[in-house]
């Protein structure tokens, strides 16, 4: 394994290059959710803190709805934790490449690890030469995206009122998910992934607290696994 | 009362973010899980992306006169064909507001 000497400053611009075209989704998600926090009757600064605070769209989004619902805490956490559990699988990605990290770095660095940032981070960890300093794309990642998410739930609380709901920039989100996927299958495993994770989650709708998220992506993995076993062992016999 | 359940969701999300950063996590995962983990932005984001595109807000199948639908398959090959973010989003987002605006 070669390794390049890559500096602070330019793995650091590099992540922060490569998440900008993202801001595109993430910004219309930011202001979304500020206008959904005061319709769901949280206060301004708890909308506006949870941002800082939680740092996961779609499970700020849930939070909000669930609190406003009158839905018991401990309901409220579990939900949280089943749509952030994905992340526990970006950790296990990650950690190979900044294990050797102190304590210092690995903190912050698990707490920018949105979606986004990971989608755009893992390609360069993966793809790129090794660098002492490549811990450094994954703080410019992490970073755009905060710094964007802070600003846009502020316009949200602040402006949100006044778009008008027929833009449906909520659809920017999935839209952009749309950009990271598409691409990225290449095997027949990978499209039996996208379709299995897919079905289960229209099937799984009734579901109570958005349970098909979870469901859905590890259906979707197992599912993208075995094809992708099978495969190997009839081209290995 | 807010605060206290904000924080506990926020320490939640660290930790699951940082748990295989620790130093008491595995150092090597085993062959098969790694290769699992392979499918895991397809198959996340899929759960994400499907429902936002079919499902109404009150969790119906919404097919037939949802212009989000033909947005998303014009947004794909977008995607497929430019690999662009850019490209993608300003595709779907356009061609949703022009479904909308003319058909819909």
């Amino acid at each position: 394994m070669t390794t390049s000497a890559t500096s602070r400053h330019d793995e650091f611009w590099a992540g922060v290059r490569a998440e900008l075209p993202l801001q595109l989704g993430v910004a219309p998600f930011g202001l979304v959710f500020g206008v959904l926090g005061l319709a769901s009757g949280l206060s301004a600064w708890e909308t506006i803190l949870m941002s800082s605070i939680v740092f996961g769209g779609a499970s700020q989004v849930v939070f909000a709805q669930l609190w406003g619902g009158g839905v018991p805490a401990p309901v409220v956490g579990a939900s949280v934790s089943v749509i952030n559990l994905r992340h526990v699988l970006y950790s296990a990605s990650v950690a190979p490449y900044l294990r050797s990290l102190p304590l210092r770095w690995r903190v912050p660095l698990a707490y920018l690890l949105t979606d986004e940032a990971y989608a755009v981070t893992i390609n360069r960890l993966r793809d790129e030469p090794p660098s002492p300093n490549q811990h450094y794309h994954l703080l410019g990642t992490g970073m755009t995206l905060w710094i964007c998410w802070q600003v846009t739930t502020v316009m949200g609380v602040v402006f949100g009122a006044t778009i008008p709901e027929s833009w449906s920039l909520g659809f920017a989100i999935p839209l952009t998910f749309i950009a990271l996927v598409a691409p990225a299958i290449r095997r027949r495993a990978d499209l039996t992934a996208c379709l299995t994770a897919g079905t289960i989650a229209v099937v799984g709708q009734p579901l109570p607290w958005k349970g098909w998220i979870i469901l859905a992506a590890v259906g979707g993995i197992l599912a993208g696994w075995l094809v992708h076993r099978h495969h190997r062992r009839r081209t290995a016999s | 009362m807010i605060w206290l359940v904000m924080i506990v969701c926020g320490l939640l999300t660290l930790s699951m973010r940082f748990v295989m950063f620790s130093d008491l996590a595995p150092r090597q995962l085993p062959g098969w899980l790694e290769e699992a983990l392979g499918f895991v932005p397809v198959a996340v984001l899929t759960a994400i992306i499907v429902p936002a595109v079919i499902i109404s807000p009150e969790g119906g199948l919404m097919l037939a006169g949802n212009s989000k639908l033909p947005a998303a398959l014009v947004a794909v090959t977008a995607a497929l064909v430019t690999r662009s973010v850019l490209a993608t989003i300003a595709s779907g987002l356009g061609s949703m507001w022009i479904l909308d605006y003319f058909l819909y």
